[in-house]
């Protein structure tokens, strides 16, 4: 099955400004697992993809964060996460039927403990 | 010190100035710039910023602190030497000199005499506005005796990185209408769309002008773009970016930095003794309006840009062909138009700023628009505005030096409620 993540940068990955506590070594994990990666975030789009290269890791996708749901239209998944550090964060998972975690929250890599044959999507419950 | 009232230019006819030519802005210092303050490294708080680009000030000069008899200052950067973003405060402060907000939130002149050891002051005042005002104040002291060298002091202090951040949850009396829609930003977005509106224009045609401010801005070693995010800025960037009000994206609000800037002004007199070419200061003048109803509209911004300018052409004497560098504040990008059209810089008229930004406003073409990149391209300091403007008047604008006559500039900030507009000349006359 698909699960797709999207990544905050800003206080929410390691290498965002301020640095998050989701590191790269996570989301490279991640990706290798499986899971489909890549960024939602109010940095522009160029700037984004450019924090990718320096991952070394090539995302299916990089978004503004208003545009969460073109992110599900295009990227066909079973379940779809978003996690990041701001209400903006929460707002656009919330508007657009994404599981949610907060950047603490996903710093605990809750998507390893995910069953990848038989997952259905946690609900936004914050 | 002194706290110096109605020294302002704001009583039309202002008429040509008494003070023309009689001041000159002849150098700048910058501190680095950083997205916030981590409340720890000393080392880097807007105290230290603050000391770091008063001695490069003085140094670009060849100058030493016991030269400069006055410092002008806005303490916090706002009106009335406010700070804009949180104080420190109620968090316990530390060992002297950082035992209160004096040198971490604001900056005061007393405060830079007891770091630095200015021992010839003579005149002091930390209560200025934004810093065109400042420059204008300082013009204004030094024309008036008041101080021969002068430190013109601009700190931009921002613990958090981002400010406005309002807790409430309740909004009260004639905030009811604009705080329910976040800070200030949805009047923005109303006028801008009432302009879109008024000339058949739309957010979109914005591009060109955020764009080319980025690349500009990216030549200026004091960029936060240059220093932190290097890259190329784009017209897809821009047109993805985030609507956070009708008609204003996160792409037109200047992001929130911390730096400070200082500028050494002196009497005509003195200006043959620096190290670099004076920029003579042949007027200023300022303003304050008040809108008609509770939120500014098309209407009023047109007419008090309009005011702004002609204040300042009658201020001058010039017209608005004489204007080789042009300088009109972009803090929310969408301001920027409003001013060209007034001051009717390249001959654009009302309702023509976005096709004027369709054509060449490169930096080496000829209608260099903001060369030094503006808020857009530098981050929330304004200093660019003062800063580049010298520079190309100098002739040492480096990678950013127009191709174009650099001889006579004009900038202006920072609302089109309040401004200040400096006219800077190569020549006293
Ligand atoms: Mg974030």
């Amino acid at each position: 099955m698909a699960i797709l993540l999207s990544f905050d940068i800003d206080g929410t990955l390691e290498l965002g400004d301020p640095p998050g506590g989701v590191t790269t070594e996570m989301v490279r994990k991640a990706r290798d697992v499986g899971f489909i990666i890549g960024s939602c975030s109010d940095k522009p789009l160029s700037v984004q993809r450019k924090i990718w290269e320096d991952m070394e890791l090539t995302p299916a996708f990089v978004s503004a964060k208003h545009q969460l749901g073109k992110v599900r239209r295009e990227n066909p998944a079973d379940a779809y996460y978003h996690m990041g550090d701001r209400d903006t964060d929460y707002m656009a998972a919330k508007d657009n039927n994404f599981g949610f975690w907060w950047a603490h929250e996903a710093a605990e890599q809750p998507w390893l403990e995910f069953d990848m044959n038989n997952h259905e999507q946690i609900p936004i419950t914050t | 010190m002194a706290r110096e009232v109605n020294w302002e230019r704001n009583h039309d006819p202002v008429g040509i100035w008494n003070g023309r030519g009689k001041a000159a802005l002849v150098a700048r210092g910058h501190s680095p710039t950083d997205r916030r303050w981590d409340g720890e490294s000393l080392d880097k708080s807007l105290g230290a910023f603050m000391m770091i680009a008063v001695q490069n000030a003085l140094d670009d000069a060849g100058i030493t602190i016991d030269d400069v008899d006055g410092i002008i200052g806005s303490a916090g950067g706002q009106g009335n030497g406010q700070p804009l973003s949180d104080v420190w405060g109620p968090r316990p402060y530390f060992d002297a000199p950082y035992d209160s907000e004096d040198g971490l939130t604001h900056v005061t002149g007393q405060w830079l005499r007891q770091q630095m050891g200015f021992k010839n002051l003579r005149y002091i005042n930390n209560h200025g506005d934004p810093v065109w005002n400042l420059i204008g104040q300082a013009s204004q002291a030094i024309a008036d005796g008041r101080a021969e060298v002068v430190v013109v002091t601009y700190p931009n202090g921002n613990l958090p990185g981002r400010y406005h951040q309002d807790p409430s949850n309740q909004a009260r009396g004639p905030a009811v209408w604009p705080n329910t829609w976040g800070w200030g930003l949805s009047g923005q977005g109303f006028t801008f769309n009432q302009y879109c509106q008024k000339y058949g224009t739309n957010h979109d045609r914005m591009a060109p002008f955020v764009v080319q401010e980025r690349k500009n801005g990216l030549l200026w070693e004091h960029s936060y773009y240059a220093q932190h995010e290097p890259g190329e800025f784009t017209e897809e960037d821009y047109l993805n970016g985030r609507m956070i009000a009708r008609d204003l994206s996160i792409f037109d609000c200047d992001r929130p930095v911390l730096a400070a800037a200082a500028y050494v002004m002196v009497s005509a007199d003195r200006a043959k003794d620096m190290k670099q070419k004076p920029v003579y200061i042949l007027d200023h003048t300022e303003s304050q309006f008040s809108p008609r109803s509770l939120v500014q509209t098309i209407d009023d911004t047109e007419e008090w840009t309009d005011i702004q300018a002609q204040r300042s052409y009658n201020g001058s004497g010039l017209k608005p062909e004489d204007i080789d560098i042009f300088a009109p504040y972009d803090g929310f990008a969408v301001f920027t138009q409003y001013y060209i059209e007034a001051f009717g810089w390249r001959g654009v008229k009302r309702g023509e700023a976005h096709d004027f930004y369709a054509g060449d406003i490169s930096l080496k073409g000829p209608n260099p628009l903001n060369s030094g990149g503006g808020n857009m391209g530098t981050g929330r300091m304004r200093t660019v505005f003062i800063t580049d403007p010298l520079e190309q008047l100098q002739g040492r604008a480096g990678d950013r030096q127009v191709t174009t006559k650099a001889e006579v500039a004009v900038t202006h900030g920072v609302l089109p409620i309040t401004a200040g507009t400096v006219v800077m000349s190569t020549s006293p006359d």
